[in-house]
């Protein structure tokens, strides 16, 4: 870590997406046909082709970013993943105790899962030749996200914060960039401040909202024409409550993790603002309802967009960086599961 | 000889070098302020060309250049059929354009024939005994939470079982099912298919009847959900369209891909449609053979839906609903009933 002089950074170094929303949209949906057409085989190279764009969109300090994972290790890893979703859903409506036992074996195997999602992505993803890693093991991420949950359970919530915190900081501090380990400071009291008026903003937001569910249902009870609404109404109400609450806590906690960050010679910026990230997923939630999903593209780009126009790497010292020795293979079967029982891992 | 502009990494530090790749005379050089080396061209990997972002060219030893004029780098370099074909088609709008109305059509078809068809096939595979457990946790929870047992007497019980099972017989005794009798005044008069073949029927239901035969022609449809396997079906679909989603919405936070499966509850409701029509022939032509008059069936179905309506005054639109429209129901079994 670059001692000193933290004050004002020799360079500010800002990403810049160069790509947009409608050559992103062309890009997915020929992928998405062919995905299709194949009854999903080709979503594997889908996924390769969707990064490598969104990825090689991406600059820094003049480079773009480089995207590299093998579409058989994905295919692979998603043939694994749909075997567990087609196991898990149809044990369980047949046999309902059957999903304590899959949740059981999930949650002993997640830790293992967890790391080797963040490997495969990291080792993955490069920048000026030279690949991204990580560093952590299962047998830490069993005990932040295995034994720090438990204590949350124990204090019926209450400690979720801490919980949060450190499962910020093991992600982070343990990625590195070629040889140049991450840090991170993440203050857990800051998390706790963080959280505390997230929760109170999620009660001022669910107290109206849920009067206007009541309100609705009673003034609507005996027009049976309007019943649709009377439903849809509070679930509006409810799932608008959670987007704001949500799209706090996104912006705040990248926030606070990307400030208290550092590498060698090097400190990160984030300035997300919450009102303009809620609106944004707003838009979003609309534009995805109303096109049938079509607009997806759209929203990942100008959500991308906003999130990097927030970052900047500070450069406090020119460090040259050298690549990690070493060399693990890791395939794809962990992330794979990851996504598809909708594990959300990002940072 | 070509030549192009380039940045080289050497894959060992992250330090940026401009360089020149010249291409020709069977060698690949790359030359720069501090840079001058020399490859074998076949050793070299060319990436696939995404839109317009730098092309990157991985070189032995762990090195990689970033060129920015992708024209160039295309005039070069063969790289198979598939990849510019990709590129071609993903960079000119009118593809695009017919990619997404070919999306669409796929979509629907996959949809709305191929899930429902696969799900039919592989759910007459499995074994009805399969379902027991399902079957049971199932009517112990409607017991717990919206049913009483029947206010019934035991002689009038059994004596609509022995009917059934007599209309039953008349299509070779039907598929295994088992009738429960339940009272309840928060579910109101109704009949329906649980899993394991258990067929439920109120008190209300029998009391809104005018006649046992209107009682049976409910049952009659019932029994045809048991036949054809809704359940199981249901169940399949379900999860198979939920896979379909999950493949088509993969790149975006799960808040936005709820939104996105807002168009499958519809789908839900027509897929329901269809298991309502399909048990409507099954149980009219349950009642022809067995000799009463489908008549019975509209009959009950219109005092269902008056009674329906009493209750809350009006009904869901059509396209919402998960049966099909009364109306529609009644002219099919009065059609039956002129044959």
């Amino acid at each position: 870590m670059a001692e000193g002089e933290s004050a004002s950074p020799a360079r500010t170094l800002r990403p810049e997406f160069t790509g947009s929303g409608a050559e992103y949209f062309r890009v997915w949906i020929v992928n998405l046909l062919f995905s299709l057409l194949t009854l999903g085989i080709y979503s594997a190279w889908a996924k390769v082709r969707k990064k490598k764009y969104l990825y090689g969109s991406t600059r820094l300090d003049g480079d773009t970013f480089d995207y590299f994972a093998r579409p058989e290790a994905i295919l692979k890893g998603r043939i694994v993943a749909v075997a567990a979703f087609v196991a898990y859903a149809l044990a369980g409506e047949l046999y309902p105790e059957s999903r304590y036992a899959f949740w059981g074996l999930a949650a002993l195997a997640a830790p293992w899962f967890i790391v080797r999602a963040f490997i495969f992505n990291a080792r993955n993803s490069a920048w000026r030749g030279l690949r991204f890693h990580f560093t952590g093991t299962p047998g830490e991420a069993a005990r932040v996200f295995l034994g720090r949950l438990a204590v949350t359970a124990l204090t019926m919530g209450l400690a979720y914060p801490w919980y949060a915190a450190r499962q910020k900081r093991f992600v982070l501090s343990n990625h590195a960039f070629g040889a140049s380990r991450f840090g991170c400071d993440l203050s857990t009291r800051s998390f706790f401040g963080l959280y505390l008026r997230a929760g109170l903003m999620q009660i001022a937001l669910l107290v109206p909202a849920g009067a206007l569910a009541f309100f609705a249902i009673w003034a609507l009870r005996s027009h049976q024409s309007l019943a649709m609404l009377a439903i849809a109404l509070p679930a509006v109400a409810v799932y608008s409550a959670y987007a704001v609450v949500y799209g706090y806590v996104q912006a705040r906690s990248a926030n606070l993790m990307w400030n208290s960050a550092y590498g060698p010679g090097l400190r990160f910026s984030s300035t997300l603002e919450a009102k303009k990230l809620i609106a944004i997923y707003f838009g979003n939630i609309v534009a995805v309802a109303c096109s049938a999903g079509l607009l997806i593209p759209w929203a990942v780009v100008r959500t991308l967009k906003y999130r990097l126009s927030c970052f900047a790497v500070l450069v406090e010292q020119e460090v040259v960086h050298e690549a990690d020795p070493g060399f693990a293979r890791v395939g794809a079967t962990g992330q794979e599961l990851g996504d598809f029982f909708n594990l959300d891992l990002g940072l | 000889m070509s030549v192009l502009r380039a940045r080289y990494f050497d894959g060992h530090r992250s330090t940026a070098h401009d360089v020149s790749v010249l291409v020709g005379g069977g060698t690949l050089k790359v030359v720069g302020r501090d840079v001058d080396l020399r490859f074998d061209p076949r050793r070299v990997r060319v990436a696939p060309r995404v839109a317009d972002a730098p092309r990157w060219i991985y070189l032995p030893g762990g090195g990689a250049c970033a060129i920015a004029d992708n024209d160039a780098v295309d005039a070069l370099v063969r790289e198979g059929r598939f990849a510019p074909f990709l590129h071609r088609i993903e960079a000119r709008p009118a593809y695009a354009a017919l990619a997404l109305a070919l999306v669409v059509a796929t979509l629907w078809a996959l949809i709305d024939r191929g899930v429902p068809a696969a799900a039919e096939q592989v759910a007459l595979r499995i074994p009805p005994a399969a379902e027991t457990v399902l079957g049971r946790e199932t009517l112990a929870a409607f017991d717990r939470y919206w049913m009483q047992p029947s206010a019934l007497p035991q002689s009038r019980q059994a004596m609509l079982r022995a009917e059934f099972e007599t209309l039953a017989a008349s299509a070779g005794g039907g598929p295994p099912h088992r009738l429960e009798f339940r009272s309840s005044p928060v579910i109101g008069p109704n009949a329906f298919a649980l899993p394991a073949g258990i067929i439920v029927i109120t008190d209300q239901l029998i009391a809104l009847a005018h006649s046992d035969a209107e009682v049976l022609a409910v049952l009659a449809h019932e029994l045809g959900h048991v036949a054809h396997r809704h359940v199981m079906r249901r169940l399949l679909q379900g999860s198979a369209t939920a896979l379909v989603i999950a493949g088509v919405t993969g790149d975006v936070t799960s808040t936005t891909s709820l939104a996105a499966s807002a168009p499958v509850l519809l789908l839900q409701a027509r897929y329901s449609r269809d298991f309502e029509r399909e048990a409507d022939r099954y149980g009219i032509d349950l009642l022809r053979k067995a000799g009463i008059p489908p008549r019975n069936f509209a009959v009950i179905l219109e005092r269902l839906e008056a009674s329906a309506a009493a209750h809350r005054g009006g009904g869901v639109p059509g396209f919402l609903a998960s049966h099909p429209p009364t109306e529609e129901r009644e002219a099919l079994a009065r059609e039956a009933a002129q044959h």
